[in-house]
């Protein structure tokens, strides 16, 4: 019997994995586990998502989303949501914020896939700095703060998570140094 | 490659390029009163130290601390203008985000300017933890945050207009790396003597204050989080680093950006053209890393710094001067020297930049040694450094660029009387004025002390003669800039 799968159906199948009460229960017993793996693989579901919608849903969105402006301030609002700690605290506790993060993360993702292939080059700049800067704030806090943010987590779950942020801010900051500075002709105007 | 592009200048449309105009003056003019007003602040705190006008110690520090920031805002907003004009003839440049990054920039002064007036935040442009959130009642948290908010949204305008730069450059010559001449120094495309210095220079700006912006835009946040928040107390050392990183370099930046204008202009009065070549590029591939690298010189007097930073910091400020002075005095002497040179005043101003940023860095490396550091760095030797650098260095570039545009550009127009009254009074009040701080600081005299003690009140006099003899000279080139910058032509 030759078995096809539709690749559209990936992050579907990726969803209900992350959804499966083991593989919750395991990504979120850790801070790092949680914020690091389960909610950005949910925001990339999202975007491959959004990439596999049908053409005709993406040119009714078109007039409301021009330059991709609106679905960056969407993906932004949620993702500025899920970045408190309450937030995840309720995650954890209450099934339906756990349920609202499994909705919301990926129409955050979607949101993303969409719009940011529209944004102007400059904004695009703008957010990633911005996001890099996010990841550098948020790890040095981390690893500062005399107290947990999280009531679910340890504090040495926090700090470890902090020294992760940071890494991959440098990480990033060097990505993005070396290729501007020695890489090829990447924008075309 | 378009046909702008082989003949190295890019072309836009005669709107595109007249709104440009009115974008750079409204640049230079903005730059020019802020310069002035910040002159006056000067003016007024040197007149307080020598017993000569009575303020309270709360305004003096409100004056001081709108004084540092203030040029720090106007030399960076100038200077923008200046290497905005030529950068835009090589690569694309966008209008719009042109003067996006100008309202950013205004907006971020009315909020300073409200935090200080209103709010009466007097920490100094350095908002160095803890002291925002400390003020025992002299301001309060909300100040301390606005201001700081300010400095922040002006520090986005900027990042935005770097980004443009960014994206232009790229799309022209497809790497940073090549946009700084690395291919043509180390011999993976021959050398082109056309290479534009503007772009040269712009790129290297271009690094450094997106790194600069990007550490500030950092430490801001966990300032304001601190302020809103006392728990966490964040590492005071790393926030000076960062915040010393962020503020060095952005405004020693802005000589690198004004640069160009000696590097355009000065081939224009002379009729030799300013070739780029091997040891210009080396010159700023070694800028790029030592204008980020020397700021720890302000650190020398805190002792748990790492050894190896401070002895790095005192090495690179030795050398940081060097390159790009070195490349950029002596190629100017060469194409000066027997050019038959119509001294007109953007010509003298230019000359005299050179002069400034050459010996204007001297006592900034004497102070860069840990040894005098320790006995000179809270002395007014390290105002005496920066009033030369910028008054007889920045200053000129930025001013002769404005007389460029008010019509000596196109050589008809002749110096007039006044401009050689604005030249001379500028010249001695700015070279007195960084002599005495100079001298100040010699003789111990604190900085950032509202009132003096009376064997310091001589000097402080003779200071304000001085800074009055710089207001003098700045109003004659204000005047002449709002007179006939508006309706001057671009020249040809």
């Amino acid at each position: 019997m030759h078995l096809t799968i539709k690749m559209e159906w990936l992050p579907v199948a990726a969803l209900v994995i992350l959804a499966l009460p083991p593989m919750q229960k395991f990504l979120e017993q850790s801070m790092v586990t949680h914020m690091l793996v389960q909610i950005p693989a949910l925001a990339v579901i999202g975007w491959f998502l959004g990439r596999a919608l049908p053409e005709n849903w993406g040119n009714q969105l078109a007039p409301w989303n021009r330059w991709g402006i609106t679905g960056m301030v969407f993906a932004i609002a949620i993702m500025t949501y899920w970045m408190l700690p309450r937030a995840l605290d309720a995650a954890v506790a209450e099934w339906y914020a756990e349920l609202a993060k499994f909705i919301t993360i990926p129409a955050m993702g979607i949101a993303l896939g969409v719009s940011w292939p529209q944004l102007n080059p400059i904004a695009q700049g703008v957010l990633k700095l911005e996001f890099w800067a996010t990841f550098m704030r948020l790890g040095w806090l981390y690893l500062d703060l005399p107290d947990r943010l999280c009531a679910n987590y340890l504090l040495s779950d926090q700090r470890v998570l902090g020294q992760l942020l940071l890494l991959a801010g440098s990480a990033w900051a060097i990505t993005w140094t070396l290729r501007v500075t020695f890489g090829t002709r990447i924008i075309n105007t | 490659m378009s046909a702008a592009e082989t003949s190295g200048k890019i072309e836009y449309s005669d709107s595109v390029n007249r709104n440009a105009l009115i974008a750079v003056k409204a640049h230079l003019i903005a730059g020019l009163l802020v310069f002035l007003l910040m002159m006056l602040g000067g003016l007024t705190m040197r007149a307080a130290q020598g017993t000569w006008l009575e303020i309270g110690a709360d305004l003096f520090y409100q004056i001081m601390t709108v004084h540092g920031v203030g040029v720090v805002g106007a030399a960076v907003i100038a200077s923008t203008g200046v290497q905005w004009y030529f950068l835009r003839q090589y690569v694309r440049l966008s209008n719009g985000i042109f003067w996006t990054n100008f309202i950013i920039f205004l907006t971020g002064v009315v909020m300073i300017l409200g935090s200080i007036f209103v709010g009466k935040y007097g920490g100094a442009w350095t908002f160095l933890y803890p002291l925002p959130a400390i003020s025992m009642g002299a301001w309060s948290n909300g100040a301390a945050a606005l201001f700081q908010l300010g400095v922040l949204i002006i520090g986005v305008g900027l990042l935005i207009l770097y980004l443009d730069f960014g994206r232009a450059i790229l799309a022209r010559y497809g790497s940073l790396a090549r946009a700084l001449g690395l291919t043509q120094l180390f011999g993976k495309e021959p050398v082109d003597y056309k290479h534009p210095a503007a772009v040269v220079a712009s790129t290297m700006v271009l690094i450094v204050n997106f790194l600069g912006i990007a550490a500030g835009a950092v430490v801001l946040v966990m300032g304001l989080i601190n302020l809103y928040y006392p728990e966490f107390k964040p590492d005071a050392l790393l926030m000076k680093n960062l915040i010393y990183f962020f503020g060095h370099v952005i405004i020693n930046a802005t000589i690198y950006a004004s640069v160009i204008a000696v590097y355009e202009l000065l081939p224009r009065f002379t009729g030799r053209p300013w070739k780029t070549n091997k040891p210009f590029y080396a010159a700023w591939f070694a800028i790029v890393f030592m204008v980020m690298g020397v700021y720890p010189h302000h650190l020398m007097m805190d002792f748990p710094m790492p050894s190896w930073a401070l002895i790095a910091a005192q090495i690179l400020s030795f050398g940081s001067g060097i390159p790009v002075m070195v490349v950029t005095g002596y190629g100017a002497l060469m194409i000066v020297y027997r050019s038959g040179i119509k001294w007109s005043t953007t010509a003298k101003l230019l000359v005299l930049s050179m002069f400034g940023w050459g010996a204007g860095v001297v006592p900034a490396i004497l102070d860069a040694m840990i040894t005098v550091n320790r006995t000179f760095h809270n002395t007014l030797w390290v105002p005496g450094h920066f009033h030369f650098y910028l008054l007889i260095g920045l200053l000129p570039m930025i001013i002769g660029f404005t007389y460029y545009l008010t019509g000596e550009g196109d050589s008809k127009e002749e110096t007039k009387t006044v401009d050689n009254l604005g030249f001379y009074a500028y010249l001695i009040g700015a070279f007195m004025t960084s002599m005495v701080f100079l001298a100040s600081g010699a003789n111990s005299i604190p900085r950032r002390w509202a009132a003096h003690l009376p064997e310091w009140v001589g000097y402080a006099q003779v200071g304000t003669v001085a800074a009055s003899l710089v207001v003098i000279g700045m109003l004659f080139f204000i005047v002449r800039a709002l007179v006939s910058l508006p309706g001057a032509s671009n020249p040809r």
